[in-house]
């Protein structure tokens, strides 16, 4: 056999009641963001200082509250990882199982395929097909390897940030040069912390598809089948993409916060936080944007592997869907 | 009917002689994932430029109901693009369901085997309540911030009053963000248990089909 093992997720520890487990811890934790950011309405009570004139008060809590609802976000988004590490560990059972199985349901074999590989078109786009199977991806590769750093980097930088506007908000009544100054690094470092959870979030969704891609080849050639891989397709291109212009844009108003903390007493303060709040947020939406792509890539993905499977057994199922 | 380990293991398995297809909320997935990616990255964009106009404004020393209102209408366009890339992932996790839903019926139908498919289990039931509860949070967050600008910009709000329903809106934005993450965090959920299902079916199918 032509194992592609080493080109798969190393999770083959991560059996299915792990799995089990990681997704109620991942709920679990999003569930408590979803409780840390109800902090967020006591802006209810900031709003009452509001009207009363009290603007010190209104700036401590703001910074405060500020904090504590972006690391409430960065929990729910730490849940929301935790799950997808235990999709990657049910990705590698299904490999196993379909390994075992799947060579007591197929047919006899009709298929040949040129020493030189050729490509076919299925309904999910065009595929390659060799006799071994194919060697692994770099951003496969980059995946595996990045998405545990950059979440534990993402959370400490979150996590960090709230020490900061807590420190931030007793500064407010007696130094306001100096929680202005504190102010631009909180919100620098956390949607640093927030840029990089999403790009830890967006590299596990390439692990699984660096699981699916590499386990369907090896289940092919286990079977001694010719290897049918699908090509990239156009989502899977613009999730690169959009996700590393998105973690460029976090690193880049990082950079200009810390530049803007510089000018905590200057009224051109002022005009930079103005449009930082706004980029930073940019910065977000493009790797949510991704995120999105690579689930659609990985529907697309899964929908060429049942296909090709089907076309292994050999009778057609009577309601394939084609994307 | 033959009652198999997957009957043990999971409660609601509905078995048929036929591949199903994708139900109504999966397909629903599968027709609006992209249109909800789009709306959502031509709205960021905008969110950015309302955000460069208003820095302007403060550069310019615009009246301070003017800069207020623009970061009204900045923030509604980010949270319009926002709500709308939740909903996009929301929609891609429902397409893929379908796809386990139809694709794994299918290796069952062509293994000449009883099709198995788990109903739609708890956590897909929150998913999509806490979803809809999140994306109505959102837009009526947006709806807010628009009447609020718009009351700023054309004078009938006063400025602390328009301060008071930013910092209102914050909290409630915050809260409908993570509610929506939640909400993924549960589809997520529902993948894996699929997935689950799913293995634990295929393992099944060559006892089956020998009978």
């Amino acid at each position: 056999m032509s194992s592609n093992l080493n080109t798969l997720p190393r999770s083959g520890s991560i059996r299915r009641s792990t799995s089990s487990a990681l997704s109620r811890l991942g709920v679990s934790a999003a569930l408590g963001g979803v409780l840390l950011a109800t902090v967020s309405l006591v802006n209810a009570v900031a709003a009452t200082e509001v009207a009363a004139g009290n603007e010190a008060a209104v700036a401590a809590l703001v910074a405060w509250s500020f904090g504590v609802a972006t690391a409430a976000l960065a929990t729910t988004k730490l849940g929301v990882a935790i799950v997808l590490w235990g999709i990657v560990g049910r990705i590698r059972a299904r490999v196993e199982t379909m390994t075992s199985v799947l060579p007591r349901l197929i047919n006899p074999s009709q298929e040949s395929v040129p020493a030189g590989g050729t490509h076919v078109r299925t309904p999910f786009g065009p595929a390659d097909v060799t006799r071994h199977p194919p060697t692994e991806l770099a951003i496969h590769r980059a995946s595996r390897l990045l998405w545990a750093p950059m979440l534990g980097m993402g959370a400490m930088a979150v996590y960090a940030g709230l020490v900061l506007s807590v420190i931030q908000s007793s500064t407010v009544a007696t130094d306001a040069t100096a929680a202005r100054a504190l102010g631009a690094w909180v919100q620098g470092i956390q949607f640093l912390g927030e840029g990089m959870l999403l790009g830890g979030i967006s590299f596990l969704l390439g692990t699984i598809l660096a699981g699916l891609r590499g386990g369907g080849a090896e289940v092919q050639a286990h079977l001694e089948r010719p290897v049918h891989t699908l090509q990239m397709p156009l989502t899977a291109k613009l999730f690169i993409g959009l996700m590393a212009l998105g973690v460029i844009v976090e690193m880049a108003q990082f950079g200009l916060y810390a530049y803007a903390s510089t000018l905590a007493g200057d009224p051109s303060f002022a005009i930079l936080a103005t449009w930082l709040g706004p980029l930073r947020e940019f910065g977000l939406g493009l790797l949510l944007s991704g995120i999105v792509l690579a689930l659609a890539t990985i529907a697309r993905v899964l929908g060429f592997q049942f296909h090709r499977v089907t076309g292994l057994i050999g009778r057609p199922a009577s309601n394939e869907v084609t994307s | 009917m033959t009652r198999t380990t997957v009957h043990r293991t999971y409660s609601g398995v509905s078995v048929t002689r036929t591949a199903p297809a994708p139900n109504i909320l999966q397909h629903i997935g599968r027709l609006l994932w992209l249109p909800m990616l789009a709306m959502a990255l031509m709205a960021f964009p905008v969110g950015l430029a309302l955000g460069l106009a208003r820095a302007g404004l403060v550069a310019d020393g615009a009246d301070g109901a003017m800069v207020a209102a623009l970061g009204h209408f900045g923030t509604a366009a980010m949270f319009i693009g926002f709500a709308s890339v939740f909903a996009a992932i929301s929609f891609a996790i429902a397409r893929i369901l379908g796809v386990f839903r139809s694709g794994g019926g299918g290796i069952q139908e062509a293994a000449g085997a009883e099709v198995h498919s788990l109903r739609m289990p708890a956590a897909g039931k929150a998913f999509v309540g806490l979803m809809l509860m999140a994306m109505m949070a959102l837009v009526a967050a947006v709806i807010g911030h628009v009447i609020v600008g718009s009351g700023l910009a054309s004078g009938g709000t006063a400025l602390a009053v328009g301060e008071q329903w930013a910092l209102w809106l914050e909290g409630v934005r915050r809260v409908a963000t993570a509610t929506y993450l939640l909400a993924i965090s549960l589809g997520l959920t529902t993948i894996a248990t699929v997935l689950g299902f799913q293995i634990t079916r295929l393992g099944e199918l060559p006892s089956e089909t020998a009978r």
